[in-house]
């Protein structure tokens, strides 16, 4: 019913999705699982049309039902008149329509900004149901569901593919693709690396996750007195804890004595407005002394900029990154503590980046590295701990991690 | 430069679309007695320089709470609140006199500080319902204690000190304070560190927070200096041009602060040149009433358009 064909397609220096074949039949649950940023969201958004494929072909008859991660609801519509928008008919079949899915909804009456978001989530899910697609592609229906709105949502994906209905369930929670998938797909760094009909949890983890014996860097870590400094990373899938976990950190501390590099780099790091003097100069006290060696600056992190007077909202993501680092960790503070450091740069910056992290811990500091990128806690780290629903694993080796972490990222363990 | 070509282009258009409705109803005259009254000869400039003060100073208000991401709309409030002090210091001599109208203008801005800090209240709303306190209560004053001992009108007797005047003229020692507030709080922006976090909470203030801000107290700091801008207006505009308080004294003030920072592109030093084309608007609607029978509101309207205009350029500029 669905065929892809090589598809492929990147963002920049980064491939998303990385020669994709892929055939999918009527009446299937497929899980489609990987860690973040695998590619699965962007392969499905290729298929509903949303984004063009660089190359490739999708051939597909039908149509095509996508319940996005985000609500896409008018709040001060009601439940019935946003089903209405979104079936091109009148409000009053609202009540039908939601008892034709098998859905509990209660009141259609109720505006959609006073739901709970379990009940934003089925209303999103009626929504799509409701327009009969043959193919209907769920991006994480059940990261605000409750375990018992999951089982109602599992019970309701079974009755759809009985009837013929392909569904495609995009996840990383294990657990519920061996509950509910008849198939599995793995992805990883943008290609297929699995695909079966029966697939252990165990099983799926390994695929997710690249395998990384020989990786051997921790008997040097080991070796090297804890005193000079070192590198922890902390890993997870994103939203387990990794933010509320860096802002203790930064609040734990005087701001002069910890280098904080934020994850959302436009949000929390750069005031884009400002030059990337006054940037830099927003953490000191020496206000003047910051500024006058801002030029040096400049040339040591190797930011690509026509003046320290240039706002730093022009300068490219990678640049942007160097001047927080420059501004971080030019006052050599004891403690790091650094969120997805490399997010979205390219390659040359990210070698930049973790090269000063690694100088950082061996001039003694104490770095801790909170990311989703498990090659890069495995390429720096020399302890790793596993972040999963706000609580902390034991500190393992990489070595030792690299056989656990993906059972402990997917909660497994 | 881009942006002061934008003030210029907004303030040219707001007067050639008022000379064309003028011209509309008849008056092809307005433009020439608008420029005649306000900068036509010595007398008419001297008005203007004059209604340009309180305008430089209330627009350095709004400046520098604008720029924080302060919305401070109770100008209005803390000038009356300076002049309010500044008439009850004014026994203690001219210095004494001033400093209260700064303290008493900063001070009541604070209680919007406070009301954010304890209640989360925005400033917005604090700040506006501030100003009919403020107003009441200098209502209250000049029909009960403060008011004249005659008892003839609801105004106050003269205050005790007046600002010396310059030379010969009608200009008195205020205009040289107001320069000295521009420069200085350009100076407080663009070259200490106080102003560096205070335009970075403005802009970002979780990268401010994340950079080791204290973004409430700095909020708390900018409203502060903001609300003594404003205090120190009310302070000059009693000692150097009314000597007397009296019910609609603050005169719109406080708000007209708003349409001169913005025209200014938020910039202290381009403040000055805004007020004193603020002020000569005004001045020059004044001559209007006179001596053609148009309503002196002109000047309200003239405001309008000018922010119109430049919320037009700003639409502009996101588009592009």
């Amino acid at each position: 019913m669905l065929q892809v064909s090589h598809a492929a397609k990147s963002f920049g220096a980064n491939r998303a999705v990385d020669d994709v074949s892929l055939t999918i039949r009527a009446g299937e649950i497929v899980g489609l699982v990987g860690e973040n940023g695998a590619g699965k969201t962007t392969l499905m958004r290729i298929v509903a049309g949303e984004l063009a494929a660089d190359a490739g072909t999708i051939e597909f008859e039908g149509r095509i039902g996508f319940v996005h991660q985000h609500f896409m609801l008018v709040n001060d519509f009601t439940i019935a008149e946003n089903l209405a928008l979104a079936t091109r008919t009148s409000p009053r079949n609202a009540e039908a329509i939601v008892a034709s899915t098998g859905i509990a909804l209660g009141n259609v009456g109720r505006r959609a900004g006073d739901l709970s978001v379990g009940e934003k989530a089925k209303l999103e899910l009626i929504k799509a149901i409701a327009r009969e697609p043959s193919l209907l592609i769920l991006d994480e229906p059940t990261s605000v569901l409750t375990p018992y709105e999951s089982e109602e949502l599992f019970a309701v994906m079974r009755t759809l593919a009985a009837k013929g209905t392909a569904i495609v369930f995009i996840t990383h929670k294990i657990r519920e693709v061996t509950a509910v998938a008849t198939r599995v797909v793995v992805m990883r760094r943008g290609s297929v690396v699995a695909d079966s009909p029966s697939m252990s949890a165990e099983e799926i983890a390994d695929a997710m996750v690249e395998r990384r014996t020989g990786f051997s860097r921790s008997g040097r870590a080991e070796a090297r007195p804890t005193s000079r400094g070192e590198i922890l990373a902390i890993v997870g899938v994103a939203g387990n804890g990794q933010r509320e976990l860096a802002e203790q950190f930064l609040h734990a501390y005087p701001r002069s004595r910890i280098g904080f590099i934020p994850e959302d780099r436009t949000h929390d790091g750069i005031v884009a407005e400002m030059s990337i003097a006054e940037n830099i100069a927003l953490t000191r006290e020496n206000w003047r002394g910051a500024i006058r060696r801002v030029p040096a600056l400049i040339d040591l992190y190797s930011i690509k900029a026509q003046s320290a007077k240039q706002p730093a909202g022009s300068l490219s993501g990678g640049n942007q990154q160097k001047v927080i680092l420059a501004r971080e960790l030019d006052g050599e503070p004891e403690r790091i503590v650094a969120s997805e450091p490399t997010r979205g740069l390219d390659l040359e910056s990210t070698r930049f980046v973790r090269d000063q992290l690694r100088e950082a811990a061996a001039r003694g500091a104490h770095v801790i590295l909170i990311t989703s990128d498990l090659d890069e806690a495995f390429e720096l780290a020399d302890g790793i701990q596993v972040i999963y629903r706000g609580v902390l694993s034991d500190r393992m080796t990489p070595a030792v991690a690299s056989e656990r972490v993906a059972k402990l990222m997917a909660g497994l363990q | 430069m881009k942006r002061i070509a934008y003030g210029i282009a907004a303030a040219a258009i707001s007067i050639a679309l008022l000379a064309a409705i003028g011209a509309l109803f008849g008056h092809r005259d307005l433009f020439p007695i608008l420029i005649g009254g306000s900068v036509g000869s010595p007398f008419a400039l001297e008005g203007t320089l004059l209604k340009s003060v309180p305008l430089l100073l209330t627009g350095l208000a709004v400046v520098i709470a604008f720029r924080a991401g302060v919305w401070n709309i109770g100008g209005e409030g803390q000038f009356i609140a300076g002049s309010l002090a500044a008439f009850l210091a004014a026994r203690y001599g001219i210095a004494a006199a001033l400093i209260a109208s700064i303290l008493a203008g900063a001070l009541w801005a604070s209680i919007a500080s406070l009301l954010r800090i304890w209640r989360n209240a925005p400033e917005v709303l604090t700040t506006i319902l501030l100003n009919f306190v403020a107003i009441h209560l200098l209502g209250y004053c000049v029909n009960g204690p403060l008011q004249e001992p005659s008892r003839m009108y609801p105004q106050t007797d003269a205050a005790a000190v007046a600002l010396p005047l310059l030379g010969t003229s009608d200009l008195h020692a205020g205009i040289v304070l107001a320069l000295v507030a521009a420069f200085a709080s350009w100076w407080l922006m663009y070259r200490t560190k106080e102003g560096l976090r205070l335009r970075a909470i403005g802009y970002n203030p979780n990268a401010a927070r994340t950079a080791g801000v204290n973004v409430n107290a700095q909020i708390a700091r900018a409203l502060a200096f903001s609300g003594a801008a404003a205090g120190l207006a009310g302070g000059i505009e009693l000692l150097g041009v009314t000597h007397r308080l009296f019910e609609r004294f603050a005169a719109g003030y406080g708000y007209s602060g708003i349409a001169v920072a913005l025209l200014a592109q938020l910039h202290p030093l381009a403040t000055i040149a805004s007020a004193v084309f603020f002020g000569a608007l005004v001045t020059g609607a004044g001559e209007l009433q006179r001596a053609a029978n148009i309503s002196s509101a002109v000047a309200t309207f003239g405001q309008a358009i000018v922010i119109l205009v430049l919320i037009m350029f700003g639409s502009m500029r996101a588009r592009d």
